[in-house]
């Protein structure tokens, strides 16, 4: 579970994050809003790549906002990111064993780890690929596999389906639907695809503005009037 | 310690440099907030322009016709550098500019070795005809040539700041240090302002050029890497204020020439702009944050 | 795979063996510049290639490891390889020491600092000189009118031999490297090449895996600086001025700040060229005059970052070079026979 609690972030003159409290239960939690409501801003802030003006974020009993960014990372948060990063230069077994490597996980269990997070997510290359031969949706599914990989606390997932066609859209959002169960871990998704947001999360928060308008089972969410007004306009 | 009057021509002299370096600093200033460019070639630039007019003037022609042979070559150079390879490194890290400014400082130094080689022959040297008159302040000489490194100085970082906040141009080119992009959709015409701010740079650069080939000395190496003096100001000021680009620079100039009477330490005063702009720079990142990522949310 | 190691051990064979028969005393008095500025070369390409540090001093490294490697032949009798191994360990603290603050800056403003750096480094070197085998910590005779030469190894006593000494210093300090590259922190620096926050987000503490960067080419600088001491047999500041260091980037962005083999090519340029120069009279200015065009070309055609994985020109010259090999082999049903003759494999 992750409790947040008045989080505000600041950048200069303006307010990204304004005073948002809320809470992850359990499983895939979407999280959306239109575009500048604050969603990377707030991954950012999980990552530990942007440091609030005040609040708590308390995961798992842990007080996330007190570790540095490469202390949580081997603490358990995992992410993608809306460019996607996989690693130009690393094989795609390389990709998945470096975040491995700086795990807390010991290197006995390495190579087996690494195949399995692989195949979890279906890739279906040789682990000794290199990344430039692989298409974007692949290079997303490496993405995915670092994710996972190991024993992560907290999947955030940037757009992880931006921009790919929908086939591979689909492949993916199966991925994160049995990622929770796979992993033990929460996963929370931020994206603009509300079929994906709909498959996927049993629970969605909604930004606008930085503030928090809605939360809930997702399917309400969907339907509730403050949301599409905040994504459509006001009539 | 030697006693104050052994430190007051220091003072005058340093002032006078300083006045020099605020000069070149307000120009690598100006440039970089309108293109992104950090000119390290600014140095050579004005060394070449000094060797010119000092080549002119053993022609037989008048010194007047050197030193505007200087400025012009070096707007010129300058100018064309940014016309020719300012486009297509537009969207690139500052850092990869600043390289390949340094591209044109190897080719300018290597151009300077062959034409006006060091190598067996008596030093060369510029002088201006200010250079003779004076007069003395609080029984310290000083010659005209210094009150118009001073005065340069002065006047250019006054004259830039006004120039940028009152004129069109001036504003354009500060709302392009902000962002290329959005300025160009504001109609603003970016390359021209662009080629505005090199020009103006190139000229910085000639003047400087002759004031520190009058001043210090005629020498390639010298003059390329006095720059450095003016690198550190402007990094002191962290490439934005012109105001503190030019009180760094005084400084520099006057600690550097005030260290000379110095026994013990004055071997060592050119190291003055690097530890100064070592020191600003670990003081100020101390309170860095953390890198932004690339994806706005 | 094999092809490629015994083409390496061939050439190594023959640089080691071939060259001091062949060529002359003067080029391979060259020739062990080569090996020592391969190695400066490859440590600036591993901070410009693998980490993405700039540095505009490297010169001034390389000089602070030839001091102390100076110093301490005329101060103790040790032998060669420990008294190489210290310099590498002095230059790597001191580097550390200096490099450690500098880390909190990024991109130009950490290309500065070294720039400001080097000069205050360059500027002491004036000052104190290098060791002539006078007394003292400094270990400077001012007034020495013949000061003695530094030492050579015993096993390596005149020019020929200390250039195959130099090039298995060499080989060594390569291997030293590519083992650094082949694991754990070459795939973290490949992680912190990608970005930064890629990194951190894999759990990577990006300002240990700099410095450790830092601290490898720093360790190889002193090393190289060693050799040199020994090579010039007489040291002075003059040897290593500023614009040096500016030269010595432009050769490595130019021979391709990634890949080993660039640090070759960026040595061969740096040193070779310009005694090939001399020796036909013509002026090594011309070089500075072509590395500088180099710098803008090399920058203006690589499309991602400062250091691409193997520069345009070599590349499309490679790609000419083996068409010009197929072309040469025997054809088979599918075209040329033999290791493939598609884009290159650039590590």
């Amino acid at each position: 579970m992750i409790e947040v609690t008045g989080l505000t972030v600041r950048f200069g003159g303006v307010t990204s994050i304004d005073d948002l409290s809320l809470v992850f239960e359990q499983g895939t939690c979407g999280l959306i809003g239109p575009n500048g409501a604050g969603k990377t801003t707030f991954l950012n802030v999980l990552s530990g790549f942007v440091r609030p003006a005040g609040g708590v974020v308390r995961a798992f009993g842990v007080d996330l906002l007190s570790m540095t960014h490469f202390r949580r990372a081997r603490w358990g948060v995992r992410r993608t990111f809306q460019t996607e990063q996989a690693i130009e230069e690393l094989s795609v077994f390389d990709n998945v064993a470096v975040v491995h490597e700086h795990s807390k996980l010991g290197s006995a269990t390495r190579k087996k780890d690494v195949l399995d997070a692989i195949s979890f997510v279906g890739l279906d290359v040789a682990p000794g690929a290199k990344i430039r031969t692989l298409g974007a949706g692949q290079r997303r599914l490496v993405e995915v596999a670092r994710a996972v990989v190991g024993r992560p606390r907290l999947v955030l997932l940037d757009e992880p389906a931006a921009g790919l066609p929908d086939e591979e859209t689909s492949h993916l959002g199966e991925v994160i639907r049995r990622l929770p169960e796979h992993t033990g871990a929460l996963t929370i998704l931020v994206d603009h695809d509300m079929s994906l947001v709909s498959a996927c999360c049993q629970t969605t928060a909604v930004l606008d503005f930085g503030k928090l308008i809605a939360s809930g089972p997702t399917a309400a969410v969907l339907r509730n009037d403050d949301v599409i007004r905040a994504y459509l306009g006001v009539a | 310690m030697p006693p104050w009057s052994d430190f007051e021509p220091f003072i005058v002299s340093g002032l006078a440099l300083g006045g020099v370096y605020a000069l070149s600093g307000v120009g690598l200033v100006v440039l970089y907030r309108a293109t992104g460019v950090l000119y390290l070639a600014f140095g050579a630039v004005g060394a070449m322009g000094a060797l010119i007019a000092w080549s002119v003037q053993q022609a037989g022609a008048p010194g007047w016709v050197g030193w505007v042979t200087c400025v012009v070559f070096a707007a010129v150079v300058t100018l064309g550098y940014g016309l020719l390879f300012g486009p297509p490194l537009a969207g690139r890290d500052p850092l990869v500019k600043a390289v390949a400014t340094l591209g044109l400082t190897l080719v300018l130094y290597g151009v300077m070795d062959l034409l006006w080689t060091t190598s067996g022959g008596e030093a060369r040297s510029i002088t201006l005809p200010t250079d003779n008159g004076g007069f003395t302040v609080a029984s310290i000489q000083v010659d005209w040539t210094q009150v118009i490194g001073l005065a340069a100085g002065v006047v250019i970082t006054v004259a830039t700041g006004a120039f940028l906040r009152y004129t069109k141009l001036g504003t354009a080119m500060r709302a392009m240090a902000n962002d290329r992009e959005i300025t160009a959709t504001l109609g603003v015409p970016v390359r021209k302002v662009e080629a505005a701010a090199w020009l103006g740079c190139g000229v910085l650069a000639g003047v400087a050029g002759i004031l520190l080939a009058d001043l210090v000395a005629l020498d390639a190496t010298t003059l390329t890497f006095l720059v450095v003096s003016s690198l550190a100001a402007v990094l002191i000021a962290r490439l934005r204020s012109i105001a503190v680009t030019f009180a760094a620079a005084i400084v520099i100039g006057v600690v550097h020439d005030l260290i000379t009477p110095i026994t013990s330490l004055t071997n060592y005063r050119d190291m003055t702009p690097f530890v100064l702009a070592a020191i600003a720079l670990l003081v100020v990142s101390r309170r860095q944050v953390i890198s932004r990522s690339r994806e706005e949310a | 795979m094999r092809i490629r190691a015994a083409v390496i051990v061939a050439l190594l064979l023959f640089v080691l063996f071939g060259i001091p028969q062949l060529f002359s005393l003067y080029y391979v008095d060259s020739m062990t510049e080569v090996a020592v500025y391969s190695i400066v070369a490859l440590g600036l390409g591993v901070l410009v290639g693998r980490v993405g540090l700039v540095s505009l001093g490297q010169v001034a490294v390389l000089a602070i490891g030839a001091w102390a490697a100076a110093r301490l032949l005329f101060a103790t009798t040790q032998p060669y390889p420990v008294v190489l191994i210290e310099a590498g360990l002095i230059t790597m603290v001191a580097g550390m020491v200096i490099g450690l603050p500098a880390l909190r800056l990024r991109g130009l403003y950490l290309a500065l600092i070294t720039l400001m750096l080097a000069g205050a480094i360059t500027v002491v070197l004036d000052t104190i000189n290098f060791p002539n085998g006078g007394r003292g910590f400094l270990g400077y005779n001012g007034s020495a009118v013949t000061p003695p030469p530094i030492r050579l190894p015993s096993i390596a006593a005149n020019d020929k031999a200390y250039f195959q000494y130099s090039v298995v210093v060499a080989i060594v300090m390569f291997l030293l490297v590519f083992v650094h590259t082949r694991t754990r922190p070459g795939r973290a620096w490949a992680a912190i090449r990608q970005s930064e926050p890629t990194a951190l987000a894999t759990g990577i503490n990006v300002t240990l895996y700099k410095l450790w960067a830092l601290a490898l080419a720093s360790f190889i600088t002193g090393v190289a600086g060693g050799l040199l001491a020994g090579a010039s047999h007489y040291l002075y500041s003059i040897d290593f001025p500023a614009q040096n260091s500016i030269i010595l980037l432009a050769v490595v962005l130019m021979g391709g700040a990634y890949s080993m083999w660039g640090a070759v090519v960026a040595a061969l340029l740096y040193q070779f060229l310009p005694a090939l120069l001399q020796n036909w009279g013509v002026s090594a200015d011309w070089l500075t005059i072509l590395f500088g065009l180099g710098v803008v070309q090399v920058l203006t055609t690589a499309p991602a970052g400062l250091a691409d994985q193997v520069p345009r020109d070599l590349a499309r010259l490679g790609r000419l070079l083996r068409r010009r090999l197929a072309r040469a082999r025997p054809m088979g049903p599918m075209g040329p026979v033999g290791p493939a003759a598609a884009g290159g494999d650039p590590q």
